[in-house]
């Protein structure tokens, strides 16, 4: 057989040419960050080709949140400030995998955005930071309703959005998406803490009356409250639900007065509770009886804010809270330490809160070794870390909510306080155990909650 | 006398309704053609001036907003307080159609297009009856009451209370997703249909009727004319230009906030007409895109006093400059040492110079010699 017999034709070539790439290129498949994995998402990769990466900073700079929102991005600098040259939780957190030189070795920036706690706003800082600043991930917020919007924006412009300040059961319940990430603790878990120490200090035949802000936030807290004492043996006795933002809320109060109920419970946040919780004081129903007993107060969701905000007013009333500056494990402190040395003060929940998500973050990427998306966020789900609060966190797989110890507070009489911050007291640390409930209870959702795609849509 | 005169003038643009013009004009096209040029550019020269892609949409949409709000404010002098019912009614109908019924944006904004029809109707008939500050009362009282309606507990379970309307799908236009640049050139198809329709309106008999109504309503009304229909015809467009409006914000992102029925809507769009300039339908446009454009790239810039500027800025337009961006283009324009040529649409028996002083004259003369 000659040589020549054998033709060498065009398409034998092209057959021949396609098979052996095809073979050389199989094991591609097998090695992370190769062609056929990593697509394009969001500002995937667009955002991390160059010597640094942008992270989106969307807090409320102006609006009734806007004291949050300054403390959240004095808490988001600082964060950048340690994720560049070390310090901080740094040094407390486990497993570690950052290093102090930036995230992948890529210098950390970062943009800023103003929500007006206002959903339709803060998605278009959103929008803005992804779009123009091709920010890799973004964080924010102080309100349910804009977290709830962010996170759905996230997940259609695949961009991992990480919460902050927001307590409402749907952001990790019927809204849940899988480009979002809470920290922070919910109603729920408000109320599975709250529960047996209101029966405990007041008694298991309390009478309780509510006043609930009119939204979505508002509504999830008095369920899971009302909930969680009638599990104690309390009787809702009645529910009003006032308007966000209301300044007078004596025609309420009156209702609560004139009723049976002997605990009255103020589902109210920021200016509304510090209102509602004076008023309450002015009527001096901190000093009647009903049913033979001291009116007590409970404001469910406490914040160090609501409670400079209501003055003299605290001494007494038992609520909930995610951080307290007085907490002294190692990766509270560091934090406490390096934000009051950065800024002269202690830093607020919601300041740890951001704080923490930016690192917690950070940290999944590195160990990830990408920044691609549905990667770091396999890697943030089931991740167990220490160092960053009291005991150890879980960011659940399931619904992306973050499990830690949670705090029951007690606002302190004036005589107790030994300066301007020192507000709150630690009445309990209730330990993560006990304020784990399963992904799929109604209140979350139910089975239909679902957190959906890794690699979003088109 | 004066008023003699303003009733004369009334009187005037009613009698010249009568006579064709051209709807269109030589101008107009080259008008038209800049126009064009600019919108469908503005993803790229946004870009240049530190804004970004979603914005061209957003301030595309806003535009055809803000020019559906200057057929009512600036032809037919209604300043309505509660076109965030129009623009948040049509944004909801649409989240429902794409959540409920089908991701295609056809029967989205079919739906939206004819439910708004009739809440236009609706509205128009209870609010048009009165005029002036009790016009804009009663639109903000309706507005008001469909927010409260959307928030409301019965309603929650189908709009979302206060979270909003979310988990809707992409939008689609036959098949292909709506995303990024196709909803720009989907936005901007309608923005210059809109923008041409708003030309032929202001040239047309009907438009003269408007401005006539603006000028004196009582005596249009003693003339024979059914003031009331030409009201509720401007009404009812305008609350569709407001429609198309907020559903191609649920198009450009798949969620509806409550904000877009709230009274801030309502005030922004009055506020994008006031500094853009009233009744110029160019000015509008400009506003909405200035404060677009202010919203959400300078205040990157400013941190968070961003808002005192802008009201500052609002404060001084208002005393300084109550023509808007398009007064302040013709008085510079004027210190240039053109001429401004001021123009009388739909008076075709008119010199072009032709302006107000000539028509009030000639007014008073046809009285006179009546007399």
């Amino acid at each position: 057989m000659k040589l020549t017999d054998k033709h060498l034709t065009r398409r034998g070539l092209l057959k021949a040419g396609a098979a052996t790439s095809l073979v050389l290129a199989a094991p591609l498949h097998f090695v992370r960050g190769a062609w056929a994995q990593e697509k394009a998402i969001g500002t995937f990769p667009a955002g991390t080709s160059g010597s640094s990466v942008k992270y989106g900073f969307i807090v409320p700079q102006t609006g009734a949140y806007a004291d949050e929102g300054a403390d959240e991005l004095r808490a988001y600098q600082l964060a950048v400030k340690h994720l560049n040259g070390g310090g901080g939780m740094l040094e407390t957190m486990k497993p570690l995998s950052l290093k102090g030189n930036g995230v992948l070795g890529k210098k950390v920036e970062y943009v800023t955005g103003d929500t007006q706690t206002n959903p339709d706003a803060a998605r278009q800082a959103a929008q803005r930071a992804i779009e123009r600043d091709k920010v890799i991930m973004f964080s924010g917020g102080s309100s349910s309703a804009v977290a709830v919007a962010q996170q759905y924006l996230a997940q259609d412009k695949g961009v991992i959005f990480m919460d902050a300040l927001t307590h409402s059961n749907d952001t990790t319940g019927k809204d849940r998406r899988r480009y979002g990430f809470r920290h922070f603790f919910n109603a729920y878990q408000s109320g599975i803490a709250l529960g047996p120490i209101l029966a405990e200090r007041y008694g298991k035949d309390r009478r309780a009356f509510h006043l609930t802000a009119d939204y979505t936030w508002g509504h999830t807290q008095y369920e899971s409250i009302r909930d969680a004492t009638e599990k104690q043996g309390w009787t809702t006795v009645n529910n009003i639900m006032t308007p966000l933002g209301a300044p007078d809320f004596s025609q309420y109060l009156t209702a609560a007065i004139n009723s049976d109920a002997d605990v009255l419970i103020l589902n109210h946040y920021g200016k509304d509770m510090v209102n509602s919780l004076t008023q309450a004081v002015q009527f001096g129903m901190r000093d009647m009886q009903k049913n033979g007993r001291n009116i007590e107060v409970v404001v469910p969701l406490y914040s160090e804010l609501m409670a400079k905000g209501a003055g003299d007013n605290i001494a007494g009333v038992l609520g909930t809270a995610n951080f307290n500056e007085k907490l002294d494990d190692p990766g509270s402190a560091a934090f406490i330490k390096a934000f009051t040395d950065e800024y002269g003060f202690p830093p607020s929940q919601a300041a740890q809160t951001a704080y923490v998500q930016t690192l917690l973050y950070s940290n999944a990427v590195e160990q990830a070794g990408t920044f691609y998306p549905p990667e770091v966020i396999k890697a943030l789900e089931g991740a167990e870390i220490e160092g960053i609060g009291p005991g150890k966190a879980l960011y659940r797989a399931e619904d992306h909510q973050c499990f830690h110890d949670i705090l029951v507070v007690e606002g302190k009489a004036p005589s107790d306080r030994q300066n301007q911050y020192d507000l709150l007291k630690i009445v309990k640390q209730v330990p993560r155990e006990e304020v784990t409930y399963p992904a799929d209870i109604p209140a979350f959702g139910g089975k239909d909650a679902q957190l959906g795609a890794y690699e979003p849509s088109a | 006398m004066s008023n003699i005169t303003e009733a004369g003038l009334a009187t005037g643009y009613a009698r010249a309704a009568s006579r064709q013009p051209a709807l269109v004009t030589g101008t107009d096209l080259l008008v038209i053609g800049a126009f064009v040029l600019v919108v469908l550019t503005m993803p790229w020269w946004l870009v240049l001036i530190a804004g970004y892609e979603a914005l061209a949409t957003k301030i595309v949409i806003w535009a055809i907003f803000a020019l559906g709000f200057d057929i009512l404010l600036g032809f037919t002098g209604y300043l309505s307080f509660g076109h965030a019912a129009f623009f948040g009614s049509a944004a909801y109908i649409t989240g429902l159609s794409l959540k409920h019924l089908t991701s295609d944006i056809v029967p989205a904004m079919a739906i939206s297009f004819a439910g708004l029809f009739v809440i236009a109707l609706v509205i128009g008939v209870l609010t048009l009856r009165r005029s002036g500050i009790y016009f804009s009362i009663l639109t903000l009282a309706f507005a008001e009451m469909a927010h409260a309606l959307i928030l409301s507990s019965t309603l929650q379970a189908w709009t979302g209370g206060d979270n909003g309307l979310t988990g809707l799908p992409t939008p689609t236009l036959l098949g292909s997703p709506m995303r990024g640049l196709t909803v720009f050139y989907f936005a901007s198809a309608f923005l210059v249909a809109g923008f041409i329709a708003a030309l032929v309106i202001r040239r047309s008999p009907f438009g003269l009727m408007l401005r006539a109504i603006k000028e004196n309503p009582m005596r249009l009304e003693y003339t024979g004319v059914n003031v009331f229909a030409y009201k509720m015809s401007a009404f009812v467009i305008s609350a569709m230009y407001a429609g198309i409006a907020g559903s191609l914000t649920v198009i450009y992102e798949p969620y509806v906030a409550t904000e877009y029925i709230y009274w801030s809507t309502s005030g922004e769009v009055v506020i994008m007409s006031v500094i853009g300039g009233v009744g110029t339908l160019i000015g509008p446009i400009l506003g909405a895109g200035f404060m677009l454009y202010f919203e959400n790239v300078i205040q990157g810039f400013i941190g968070e006093q961003w808002k005192l500027v802008l009201g500052l800025i609002f404060v001084f337009m208002v005393i300084f400059l109550p023509g808007g961006f398009v007064d302040l283009a013709r008085q510079i324009w004027r210190s240039l040492g053109h001429r401004i040529r001021a123009r009388r649409y739909n008076v075709p028996d008119m010199a072009p110079e032709a302006d107000e002083d000539r028509l009030r004259r000639r007014l008073d003369r046809e009285e006179a010699e009546a007399r």
